[in-house]
């Protein structure tokens, strides 16, 4: 593995969002969208009860923590699709840069954009509802950890299914970020399902992530057996999503897949 | 330099390469030539680790397929005349990005270097998008040559270009393989163009190698004067029942 290869992939895709204006809805736009969307839900809830005023901390901090998953993903899946999207991907293909390189560089500067939207996040959170993330503490740190792998697993699952179907397959790299966000409990318990939907969000390695994030807004210390199991099934979704791409990659060149994109 | 022994490629019911060996030497230039359909590109993919053969063994530069794609693409630079570049990107900013990939330390002075070489120098802050077809074909010329590679692998790679940009390109390809000593296997539909370029060519029809000599030798064994009349015989005899 090569690390100058890897930080050359890191270079091109920070020319791109350099280039492309609409990439910034992804890490400015959408983020002020969002606090303001679950920010004035919060403080609508608070003000119809005195009860509910821990509804805008909820939201706010299930929202901002969302975006971690939610950008490590679509970093990784349209890092890739970049190249689709330019018809470079034969050129790629015939360089020495490895699947495993340039999956990295896309994870390491999908990092960087992770940074960038929470800083959008963090500054118009507390700049129209006062709320700080920052006050949850070192928390923070293992949630984000678990939802910045599963967001990992889940992009580089993406990628196989495109290479595997095809370009019009990519609606899954938006659409598996509303599934999650769905399954995951991002500002409710699992409890809150439908009970024949519950199993499937327990099983999801971010439900986890979520719902040490309520304990530990709620006052509680980290619960080390939620972020146990957070951690182990992100690994596996990062494990299982790599094993997933590898096969249809393997697909891709045995069917000669290429030339759909070239 | 290459070597490539018993390639076979199917697609569903269509056999796209039936039996192919091709090998090409250390500063050798070959052209690899066939009617639309006859395998060139299928064969040209796989010699290149994009697809995978179903049978069959590749070499490049000592570093068997798939196992060792990575060294093996470290020593060959590929062009293709229907391949556009990252639109997003300046040419510099391209070309330094291939560069990267390739492993070349100091990106910025092979960029300089490559452009200089085809005399584009110009294009360097050019948008990738804003090119014409013939200056985007340049770059990917260009693009392939950053790293000195010691085999270029080029498909059609003066199809869409003027003719006088055209015998530029082929200037420059040999003087590049001269110089380099770069071994050379390009496809082409420009028979004029394969006989200034190549030393030896290989005909291919319904993915199997008929003919494998100097273009004058090929010539000649088909009893005509050059390689055009050849490749029109080949088309009416191999290619008819295929396009």
């Amino acid at each position: 593995m090569s690390w100058h290869r890897i930080r050359t992939v890191i270079r091109r895709h920070a020319y791109v969002l350099w280039r492309a204006p609409h990439r910034w809805f992804d890490i400015a736009f959408w983020p002020l969208m969002d606090v303001i969307l679950f920010g004035s839900l919060g403080t609508f809830i608070a003000q119809q009860s005195n009860e509910s005023e821990t509804a805008v901390p909820y939201l706010l901090a299930g929202i901002m923590l969302f975006h971690v998953l939610f950008q490590s993903q679509i970093a990784v899946a349209t890092g890739f699709m970049e190249e689709t999207w330019s018809r470079n991907l034969l050129n790629v293909l015939t360089t020495p840069v490895t699947e495993v390189e340039y999956v990295a560089g896309t994870a390491i500067f999908g990092l960087a954009k992770v940074l960038l939207a929470l800083t959008t996040l963090s500054l118009t959170a507390f700049g129209f509802f006062r709320f700080d993330l920052g006050a949850v503490g070192w928390s923070l740190i293992p949630i984000a950890l678990i939802l910045t792998i599963v967001g990992w697993g889940v992009g580089i699952a993406n990628i196989g299914i495109v290479l595997r179907f095809g370009q019009g397959a990519e609606i899954l790299i938006w659409g598996s970020n509303f599934i999650l966000m769905a399954f995951s409990g991002v500002f409710n318990p699992v409890e809150a399902l439908p009970g024949v939907l519950q199993p499937i969000a327990r099983v999801l390695p971010s439900t986890h992530a979520f719902s040490a994030l309520r304990d530990v807004l709620a006052g509680q210390p980290l619960d080390g057996g939620s972020i146990a199991a957070g951690l182990a099934g992100a690994l596996v979704f990062l494990v299982g999503g790599t094993a997933f791409s590898v096969a249809m990659l393997r697909t891709f060149r045995h069917r000669g897949y290429v030339t759909r994109f070239s | 330099m290459l070597e490539a022994r018993s390639l076979r490629k199917r697609f569903k019911d269509v056999e796209a390469v039936r039996d192919i060996d091709i090998t090409v030497a250390p500063g050798e230039r070959v052209g690899l030539l066939g009617p639309n359909g006859a395998g060139k590109t299928t064969t040209l993919l796989m010699l290149l680790g994009a697809i995978t053969p179903d049978h069959g063994e590749i070499t490049i530069g000592g570093h068997a397929l798939p196992r060792h794609r990575s060294r093996a693409m470290e020593v060959v630079g590929f062009a293709a005349g229907y391949l556009p570049l990252p639109d997003r990107l300046k040419v510099s900013e391209a070309l330094g990005v291939f560069a990267g990939w390739y492993g070349v330390r100091d990106h910025r002075s092979a960029v300089r270097q490559a452009l200089e070489r085809f005399e584009i120098t110009h294009l360097a802050d050019r948008l990738c998008s804003e090119l014409s077809s013939g200056q985007r074909t340049l770059v990917g010329i260009v693009k392939a040559t950053l790293h000195d590679p010691a085999l270029l692998v080029l498909d059609e790679p003066t199809a869409s270009l003027d003719p006088d940009v055209a015998l530029r390109v082929r200037s420059g390809l040999l003087t590049f393989c001269a110089t380099s000593g770069a071994a050379l296997l390009v496809t082409s539909h420009d028979m004029r163009e394969v006989e200034m370029l190549t030393e030896r060519v290989i005909f291919v029809a319904r993915g199997e190698v008929v003919a494998n000599d100097t273009p004058a030798a090929v010539a000649a064994l088909y009893g005509h004067v050059d390689l055009e009349q050849v490749f029109l015989s080949l088309a009416a005899e191999h290619g008819r029942d295929e396009r």
